[in-house]
């Protein structure tokens, strides 16, 4: 933004600033643009159109710290010999090798393990480093099937089949080559250095007709030990999860628009998808439609910042919160430490978006031995898991002020909307109608 | 070990997913052979299998037969669904009629040969290890392949070896297209002789002679301005 007016400036809305310099990186590079964590629109409904409306006299609240609040969450249960049990209703999203340096992985994984929840491999196959921090391991199953082995499947406490994020639905992956090490293109098989893409679709099946076959390969292969769920990123999400949901998995995952990326282009992070809130309503009523809400459990994320916005997903119908950008900040990302190091990519704490070029100022999404060591994976695994903790705890405050102690029994009679489209995609009841069905012409 | 050569499954006695286990059981037992009867082009016949033994399947198969396996060498006598062999680590399957829509997808080693042709959209994301085909190969084959070797005699669909990264395709036949990012290369001669003594182990008509496509390494980088490359790969 160097000579740029800074203030009093009369910049348009359409030719904004920040358009400006698109247009112009693009005149220079020749591509679309691509950078990491995920969309800057500020327009999106959000977490913070409801709020809850917690116990008074219509309803008694539960003694915070005293009485039980439930939060376990088991996924395959009665289904799969081995379900997956988290202690918490959390799950650290898919997150690759490869994006994340080895101590990020270390660091997500002890988290994880002290908190009773999982982690998961992301694409680039599975790191023994990965598997030895993590107790619950959920290992993806992409379309690039990179280091996939049905050795590393049967190592796995879950198996979740990709088929899109929120980030970027509909399209493959990309990891630029800064981030291609020779460790990273040994597991991915891929020539060193390269600029990696990797296809959209599965190699060998097509529709959700094929969906069916898939799902009982993998169950043969794991011997239908462990849950098997799928991933889409939010779009057309209703019919995407009934479609799903008939294939016969344990669960479903999905990420909104928000979702967090390491690697994607900015003109869709921007325009494709659907937001988190209005994914929910539609999934969940999908699954009540096919009288299967209860068997197949709902794991959502794109944009979970805290407890307030995980349990607010759960009183919309999600089972287990899917979070990433929120773990990766716990651990340091955004950090103003090194700061120099932030601008010489041309950013700064808060605003750094740069996972992409792999210059991680703190350590995490790089593959350079000198920035990895930054992080330390034992401090970070602590700021983690704290971060965990208090999550845990708001999400119990909110059930408990509402006066339930299972977390899980929250619902959508629980919040308002404070907007109309936020009441109108969730059917969350709009503040200050008390049900009223709006009479506009009465006065 | 049970010290038995050959355990003879009924498909059509059996779940596939007793057939799964049967193999799996009379692999760790060290028996040698196991024949499969009356598959019907049942799906997922022989799903992770990763100890040594030889399969027999007669008859047709539906969708992975032999896939996520390590350390496995089938016959099939008749053709196979889509995605024969997928994410073969190490082992050799010979399908003697052809094989479906993504014959061998990523596989990581080993050698999978159809007699016949094969669908589009086969070997793709191959990791290593080799497609060996006798006929006919279809549309975007060979798609972000990363090593090993295609070997096709008879003609190809159209994008062949679309976005590979490395290693090779070999064509007897006439090439619809190759995909982008491709490139024509010269074949030394005991790459030549080496190919048709292979073709001639499985008992293939080898044709006169091939083309090799490899990477031309365009898509390598993002850094490249070739619009003209990019606009078909994104
Ligand atoms: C650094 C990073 C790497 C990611 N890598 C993958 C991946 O390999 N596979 C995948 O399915 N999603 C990947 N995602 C998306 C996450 O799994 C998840 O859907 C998303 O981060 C959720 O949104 P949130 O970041 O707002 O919590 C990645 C996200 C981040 C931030
Ligand atoms: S600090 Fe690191 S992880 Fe965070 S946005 Fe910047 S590059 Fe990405």
């Amino acid at each position: 933004m160097e000579g740029r007016p800074l203030k009093d400036a009369n910049f348009s809305g359409i030719w904004s600033p920040e358009t400006i310099e698109a247009i112009q990186e693009k005149a220079d590079l020749g591509r679309y643009q691509i950078r990491g964590q995920a969309t800057k629109r500020r327009d999106l409904p959000s977490f913070d159109d409801l709020v809850f409306v917690p116990a008074g006299l219509s309803r008694m609240p539960l003694e915070g710290y005293r009485e039980r609040c439930d939060t376990k969450v088991t996924i395959g249960e009665g289904r799969v010999k081995r379900p997956l049990v988290l202690d918490r209703p959390i799950m650290i999203a898919g997150m690759s090798f490869g994006a994340l340096s080895v101590n990020a992985k270390r660091a997500l994984g002890r988290a994880a393990t002290k908190c009773g929840i999982s982690t998961c491999t992301g694409d680039g196959g599975m790191h023994p480093e990965e598997r030895a921090n993590s107790a619950k391991l959920v290992y993806q199953y992409l379309p690039s099937r990179y280091g996939l082995t049905p050795y590393d499947m049967r190592k796995a406490d879950m198996i979740e089949v990709v088929c899109g994020q929120g980030a970027k639905p509909g399209t493959g992956g990309v990891l630029l080559g800064t981030k291609v090490s020779a460790e990273v293109a040994r597991m991915r098989d891929l020539p060193e250095g390269v600029d990696q893409r990797t296809p959209s679709r599965h190699p060998d099946w097509m529709g959700a007709d094929d969906l069916p076959v898939k799902i009982q390969q993998i169950r043969e292969a794991v011997d239908y030990e462990v849950p098997v769920s799928v991933k889409v990123g939010a779009s057309r999400i209703a019919d995407d999860i009934k479609l799903i949901a008939r294939a016969g998995v344990d669960a479903i995952v999905f990420d909104g628009m928000e979702g967090g990326t390491a690697a994607s282009p900015t003109i869709q992070l921007d325009h494709t998808g659907i937001p988190t809130i209005a994914a929910i309503a539609e999934a969940a009523e999908s699954l009540r439609d096919m009288g299967l809400k209860e068997d197949i459990k709902l794991i959502v994320g794109g944009g979970i910042r805290n407890g307030a916005d995980a349990a607010k997903c759960i009183a919309l119908g999600a089972d287990v919160v899917y979070i990433g950008t929120a773990a990766l900040i716990a651990l340091g990302c955004h950090r103003p430490i090194h700061v120099e190091d932030y601008h010489r990519m041309g950013t700064t704490p808060y605003e750094c978006n740069h996972c992409h070029t792999g210059l991680c100022p703190v350590g995490i999404t790089t593959q350079y031995p000198k920035l990895i060591e930054r992080l330390d994976p034992d401090e970070g695994a602590e700021r983690v898991a704290n971060f965990l903790n208090a999550m845990t705890m708001e999400i119990q405050l909110f059930a408990r002020a509402c006066g339930k102690n299972r977390v899980h029994d929250l619902d959508g009679n629980d919040m308002r909307s404070l907007t109309i489209e936020a009441s109108m995609m969730t059917g969350v009841p709009m503040v200050g109608l008390n049900g009223r069905v709006p009479a506009w012409r009465t006065y | 070990m049970s010290g038995k050569a050959i355990l003879t499954l009924d498909s059509n006695k059996l779940s596939v997913h007793e057939v799964n286990l049967a193999i799996r059981k009379a692999a760790k037992d060290g028996i040698k052979t196991v024949e499969l009867l009356n598959p019907m082009a049942r799906h997922n016949l022989g799903v992770a299998i990763t100890d040594p033994i030889h399969l027999v399947y007669k008859g047709d198969v539906g969708y992975y037969a032999v896939s996520l396996s390590d350390q496995v060498s089938a016959e099939i006598h008749g053709s196979a669904g889509w995605g024969i062999g997928d994410n073969l680590i190490r082992g050799e399957i010979v399908v003697h009629g052809n094989a479906a829509t993504a014959a061998a997808p990523s596989l990581r080693g080993g050698t999978v040969v159809v007699k016949g042709s094969v669908g589009p959209r086969s070997a793709i994301g191959l990791k290593s290890g080799e497609l060996i085909v006798g006929g006919g190969a279809g549309y975007m084959t060979g798609f972000f392949m990363q090593k090993g070797r295609i070997v096709i005699c008879g003609d190809t669909g159209d994008a062949i070896g679309d976005s590979m990264y490395q290693g090779a395709i070999y064509v007897g036949g006439r090439i619809g297209s190759v995909g982008s990012g491709c490139r024509f290369v010269d074949i030394a001669g005991p790459e030549r002789d080496e190919l048709f003594a292979t073709l001639e182990r499985y008992k293939i008509k080898a044709p006169k002679a091939f083309q090799k496509v490899e990477s031309d390494r365009s898509l390598w980088h993002f850094d490249k301005k070739e619009f003209e490359v990019w606009k078909d790969v994104l």
